[in-house]
């Protein structure tokens, strides 16, 4: 019995709102919905999402997910009673951490957290080397022991972290094996299956986390699978990972803290598919909701990863050690909040009114004054047509708090202070922007700007002015957009394994052993999964440094070059990198190698992006729904701007700011001089006007 | 997850009466509209922040010794012309003055001779305030051919020469000394310098490294400051910048006022200079807060010592500063000048924190440290509510060096910064395994780094037990560092605050102090004098104890919540002697409160 099921169902389930997007390979339509988030019960919400975009689980052959229950979890503390497991001798290294203290003139600063208190952190005697010898073997009884222990605490969830594993896992093999065997209903993480990258603490912050939020997390993931099998479900369930790449529900299970950023991940992936259709190699992706914006880049076709993250802000932060799409985020929002301090320092963010109390002008409590508030009492926003109309706006509750707090501090009238909010807002975001590109040694002025989720195309031409950049896409459906991008990802499977060696030493025998193992574990997991992907690609990468520097550049070995085993190619390589980086490079400096990356994707068939009817460079008289007035810095006034509803806008149509283009969860300012046309799949392309700055 | 913008929350000041003082009426003089400013002041504040975040981010991720990539031991900043503080990046506290002090110094020794293209450089001590292996880079910034302000970046270059290990007593035996130069002139780099250093210091390649890092630092600092001033104009900028300055006086201001007015002294002293054994050091200071003024008085701070414990009047003054900043506007960023026009500094030339050539340098670090704490307890009684108790006040490092096995080649390096405990306050405990007031953003070293990288096996790195001072709030804990050498190598540790240890506040107890102990061939050594351990070979299979302070206490121990106390022993953060011989808490089998019991227990021994 073979039914054919025509339909990819991606489900982005976010703070506030869970986003449908659904492929229909028959039609070729996407349909999208949209539906609060139910914090509750999480799986009705996309059940709600899926009525919404008028699909059927039954009609499917793919789910696609992404979710914030990993992070969640982690930042609200809610997972597991986990244990421990650690070299002897050091189960205070989670604890003593990094020992640096950020806010070095905060006499009450404070350090991070441990997920484990000290009591449930036990010590396995055993001990390897650097050079992955065994110094002192392991020893089981005591694992035995440690095991009667955690099952007389009553633990649900164990991590497993012994020093120099990624060189020699034997042991945390064994341990692992042990305590399955003891605690077989115990969640149970090693650490060398998440990384294998050296620093130990960072590493256990990592299977900590994983075990910590594992139980949570993995039971989520049972019970979304079984409830869209109720619904009708025959195919395959995946989850997105924070690289943007997707994986298996079932090793999503197990491997829970790849998971962590998925939604961002998303955005970024959407992006980089939209690039790909449009004939773009670079760009970077803006992403701005309620409480921060995000900023990720596409460089040469390719999404850029980072092997790291901090969780939690800087001071405090637990870090995971695992690759991850390379995302800045900075504390700027719709709801982040504006004040003049007693010195008369006018700031905006971090602090941030959510959606409780939310900002001034939602009526549901908030009295101070947000960007949200700035850009209703600049006409940006309508008070009547905010989510289409279902909310009603105050916009005398925006005016009189952004009066009491910004205007009369600083002497200036309701708008002045408004438009200063959202400069320092623009100023703010910028950097995100900055830090993914110009930080990184890219132009940014050359990238195109993709800005979406709900405030994106708010800011978006505002910030490409900041920066200098020359164009702004706003793709369909920003409001959807981490959703969409799920429909454009690809299986992927990361491996990273420290292996240091000085590159004039380097056996390439050896190196492609490593590779080869890495790949394998990556083409072993492709064929388990049950998708069959079109096509399986492999990119190689390695670390590279200048031998004595610490911090390695990632440097992309193509497949030649790794098995040419061309030293002096590879060498030019890393210094290209290096130049490109930190704009200097030493070409006659030795350099070293300290991991091997590989990536193993299973490309999936993307669905084509839908068009949308043609139109003259004229846009019809019935797309346009009024005009209000919209204060403008560069005009240094108020002017009557015409306002565009973005569904009946045609591909070819052209217009020049100032406009406003309206749409159900976002508005896109287009700012006096720029030039917007729509292009043949709806997107908006916004070019900027230099002249204004 | 990560901003690298450190847009942080203020700590609110109480009022803005008299915030307009004549200064600030000076300064807010009108750019292209004057009630604009706070806009503009706020979006150079953003970007001079970004500028010396990135300076941080690049030095330490292209340096080559871990003291600068993983311990972060240097700073990045942007000064003005004249050489004021503009904004230092995440560094080290106690260099707060040196370089702002040091580009003074450039500017004076040059006059008007600096031009587009020039890079300054010195490691001058009784400059920078600190020791020769402080590496300071300056590049004045030019725009429309005018001065507006210097990229800088110290970093700590972990050798420059002179003797290996011990303690010195003069500058000479130190290392390589460099005046102030020109690295590169117009855009030409002097190799006659560089050739200099390349052969007086013992890893030259590691050293060039270091110098392209910090190169990279300035240069990009200059770049972005550049981009600044084009994107928002040359007048706007420079006049954000003395506005930020002013709101920063302003808030400094407001909490100075709100401090009661009053003479308050404390004195404190360290162990010995590591050349006089057992002789204290006493370290002595004076606050006197009048209105909206503060003066920190260190003449009582101990003559400069033989040892090598002296730093430079740079210093002095940083100790003022940082102490300063700590009380009244310790979350005011960027770091700049105007938190400290409210604050006068009296240092005599010749103190252990002012001293004059030939001073011995070296480990210039430790004694500030203490003086800095010192004024937190004279602060105490005027406010008990904002100070904290004392802390180990060591970076507890233990130095080695020898020859690789693995190469046959000279190494060096040090297990360290170690973190240890922190003092109590009136209302919360002390943190645990943190490092010193003289470094701030500053990393410990992974141990599986360490032990790549150098014959070392690292057999423990644990809190230590009871060592916070017990209170109604407890001093965090210090750390245990048990490290065995696998091949021959040479042992030094410059340790102080074994004996003098982190004082209690409020009827608080002090925490255990620093120690350090060897193990050669099986044979424990514990019984030194002071936590100096000098000139020590260790052979394969010994080892070396870091032993850590814990923080004072805070109030009497007798009255912390006895819920408190099971829990620190339940983790094991005290024993439960002391559980019930310090904090007179009786714990049943369990480990809970015996409530009756412990209030019988508490009420006896008040008698």
């Amino acid at each position: 019995m073979k039914q054919t099921l025509n339909t990819r169902i991606a489900a982005d389930i976010g703070g506030t709102f869970t986003d449908v997007a659904a492929f229909d390979e028959k039609t070729s339509r996407l349909l999208l919905g949209k539906t609060l988030s139910t914090p509750d019960k999480l799986v009705r919400g996309i059940t709600q999402g899926v009525q919404k975009a008028e699909t059927h689980f039954g009609d499917s052959s793919l789910f696609l997910h992404g979710s914030t229950v990993a992070i969640n979890t982690m930042l609200e503390r809610t997972g597991a009673k986990t244990a421990l497991l650690i070299t002897q001798g050091f189960k205070d290294i989670y604890e003593i951490g990094r020992i640096n203290r950020p806010d070095a003139y905060n006499l009450f600063f404070h350090k991070h957290v441990p997920l484990i208190e000290r009591a449930l952190r036990f010590e396995v005697p055993e001990r390897i080397t650097a050079e992955g010898d065994i110094y002192l073997p392991l020893d089981e009884v005591a694992v035995h022991a440690l095991c009667d222990q955690m099952i007389a605490q009553k633990v649900e969830s164990v991590a497993i972290l012994l020093l120099h594993c990624y060189r020699n896992p034997y042991h945390e093999e064994r341990v692992k094996a042990i305590v399955r065997e003891r605690m077989p209903h115990c969640f149970v993480s090693a650490s060398h299956e998440l990384s294998q990258e050296y620093r130990e603490f960072e590493r256990c912050s990592t299977v900590v986390a994983n075990a910590y939020i594992g139980p949570k997390v993995s039971d989520y993931v049972a019970e979304i699978s079984e409830h869209i099998r109720e619904d009708g479900f025959k195919g395959s369930f995946l989850i997105v990972q924070s690289t943007g790449g997707l994986y298996e529900s079932a090793q999503a299970q197990q491997e829970c803290i790849r998971m962590l950023e998925s939604g961002p991940a998303a955005g970024v992936v959407g992006a980089q598919a939209l690039c790909r259709e449009l004939g773009l190699q670079n760009a970077v992706a803006f992403d701005m909701g309620g409480t921060t914006a995000k900023a990720g880049v596409i460089y040469q076709g390719e999404v850029l990863t980072t092997s790291a993250a901090l969780v939690g802000g800087y001071n405090q932060a637990l870090p995971v050690q695992i690759p991850m799409v390379d995302v800045f985020e900075v504390g700027t929002g719709g709801g982040s909040i504006a004040r003049v301090d007693p010195s008369g320092a006018l700031q905006v963010g971090p602090q941030s009114a959510g959606a409780q109390p939310g900002p001034a002008c939602y009526g549901l409590g908030g009295e101070l004054p947000t960007v949200t508030d700035a850009n209703l009492v600049l006409g940006r926003i309508a008070s009547d047509r905010f989510l289409g109309g279902e909310m009603r706006l105050d916009l005398r509750a925006a005016e009189a708090a952004i009066l009491k707090h910004v205007g009369r501090p600083l002497g200036l009238s309701a708008k002045e202070a408004a438009n200063g909010i959202l400069r320092i807002a623009t100023t703010t975001m910028s950097y995100a922007v900055k830090g993914v590109s110009t930080e990184r040694g890219l132009d940014a002025a050359s990238f195109p700007l993709i800005a979406y989720g709900g405030a994106g195309p708010l800011h978006a031409c505002a910030i490409a002015r900041e920066i200098g950049m020359a164009q702004v896409i706003i793709p369909k459906a920003p409001g959807h957009f981490c959703a969409f991008g799920m429909l454009h990802s690809d299986l992927r499977y990361d491996f990273v394994r420290t292996w240091f060696n000085k590159l004039a030493d380097v056996s390439f025998k050896e190196l492609k052993g490593v590779y080869q193992e890495l790949v394998n574990q990556g083409k072993k997991a492709l064929t388990h999964s049950r998708i069959k992907a079109a096509k399986v690609n492999v990119a190689y990468a390695a670390d590279m440094r200048y031998v004595g520097q610490e911090h390695p550049v990632t440097v992309e070995l193509s497949e030649s070059v790794m098995k040419k085993g061309d030293r002096e190619a590879i060498k030019a390589l890393f210094d290209a990198v290096h130049l490109r980086r930190y704009g200097t490079c030493a070409p006659k400096e030795a350099a070293e190698i300290v991991s091997l990356r590989a990536t193993v994707s299973g490309m999936m068939k993307k669905p084509p992006l839908e068009t949308i009817p043609k139109g003259s460079r004229q846009v019809l008289k019935s797309a346009q729904t009024g005009s209000r007035s919209v204060y403008f810095a560069e005009l240094n006034k108020s002017v009557m701007t015409p306002t565009f509803q973005r569904d009946a806008l045609r591909s070819g149509n052209r217009l020049v700011g100032p406009a406003l283009i309206e749409e159900y969860a976002s508005i896109t300012v287009v700012l006096p001089g720029d030039r917007l046309r729509v292009d043949e799949y709806g997107n908006l392309v916004i070019d900027i006007e230099r002249n204004f700055s | 997850m990560k901003s690298t913008l450190p847009s942080k929350p203020k700590r609110s000041t109480n009022s803005t009466r008299n915030s307009k003082t004549s200064r600030m009426m000076k300064s807010s003089r009108p750019n292209k509209s004057g009630r604009a400013d706070a806009v503009l002041t706020e979006i150079v504040r953003n970007g001079v922040l970004a500028v010396t975040e990135e300076m941080k981010i690049n030095l330490m991720r292209t340096a080559y010794n871990m003291i600068i990539y993983e311990a972060l031991d240097f700073t990045v900043g942007l000064y003005t012309a004249s050489g004021e503080t503009v904004s230092i990046g995440l560094g080290l506290p106690s260099f707060i003055r040196g370089m702002s002090n040091t580009i003074k110094a450039k500017i004076a020794h040059f006059g008007n001779n600096v031009g587009p293209g020039d890079i300054l450089v010195t490691n001058d001590a009784y400059i920078t305030g600190s020791h020769l292996h402080h590496f300071t880079f300056s590049i004045p910034i030019f725009f429309e051919g005018k001065l507006c302000a210097w990229s800088c970046c110290m970093a700590h270059w972990p050798d420059v020469g002179g003797v290996l290990g011990g303690v010195t007593t003069d500058i000479f035996s130190e290392g390589l000394q460099i005046p102030i130069l020109k690295y590169q002139t117009a855009g030409v780099v002097n190799q006659d310098l560089v050739d200099i250093i390349f052969n007086n210091v013992r890893i030259p390649e590691r050293a060039m490294g270091d110098l392209r890092a910090q190169i990279i630092a300035v240069t990009t600092g200059e770049k972005r400051f550049l981009e600044l001033l084009q994107r928002y104009g040359r007048q706007n900028v420079l006049t954000s910048i003395e506005r930020i300055m002013d709101n920063s006086e302003a808030k400094a201001r407001a909490q100075t006022r709100a401090i009661p007015d009053g003479i308050y002294e404390a004195e404190s002293f360290m162990d010995d200079d590591g050349v006089d054994i057992g002789k204290r050091i006493p370290i002595k200071v004076r606050v006197i807060k009048k209105g909206e003024h503060m003066t920190i008085d260190l003449s009582g701070v101990s003559p400069q010592v033989r040892g090598f414990y002296n730093s430079g009047p740079s210093t002095g003054i940083s100790c003022a500063q940082v102490a300063y900043k700590c009380l009244t506007s310790a979350l005011d960023y960027p770091i700049n000048e105007g938190s400290f026009r409210t604050l006068k500094t009296i240092v005599p030339e010749g103190t252990v924190v002012s001293a004059v050539k030939p001073a011995a340098m070296r480990w210039w670090m430790t004694y500030p440290m203490t003086v800095i704490d010192t004024v937190f307890k004279a602060m105490h009684q005027a406010m008990p509510d904002q100070v904290i108790a004392g802390h180990h006040a060591d970076l507890g490092l233990g130095m080695v060096n020898g020859i690789s096995p693995k190469d046959g080649r000279f190494f060096m390096g040090s297990v360290g910064p170690s973190g240890g405990g922190w003092g109590a306050k009136s209302t919360e405990d002390g943190m645990s395994a943190t490092v010193c007031m003289n470094d701030g953003d500053t990393h410990n070293n992974p141990i599986e780094q360490m032990e790549a990288k150098f014959p070392l096996l690292f057999l423990k790195h644990e809190l230590r037990q009871d060592s916070g001072g017990a209170g109604r709030f407890r001093g965090g804990l210090g750390t245990e560092q048990v490290v065995m050498a696998r091949s021959s190598l040479n042992f030094n540790a410059q340790v102080d605050r074994m004996h003098c240890q982190p004082w209690g506040l409020d009827g608080g107890q002090s925490g255990e102090g620093n120690q350090v102990t060897i193990k050669l061939a099986g044979v424990v050594q514990d019984k030194f004098p002071n936590a100096k351990v000098l000139m020590k070979r260790l052979n394969a299979g010994d080892t070396f104890t870091l032993l850590t302070g814990g923080g004072g206490g805070f109030g009497p121990p007798q009255e912390r919540d006895p819920a408190r106390v099971a829990h620190d022993v339940r983790q094991g953060y005290i024993s439960q002697k002391a559980a019930k011989d310090t904090y007179k808490v009786v714990l049943n089998s369990a480990g809970e409160v015996e409530m009756n019991a412990t209030q019988d227990l508490r009420s006896r021994s008040d008698q």
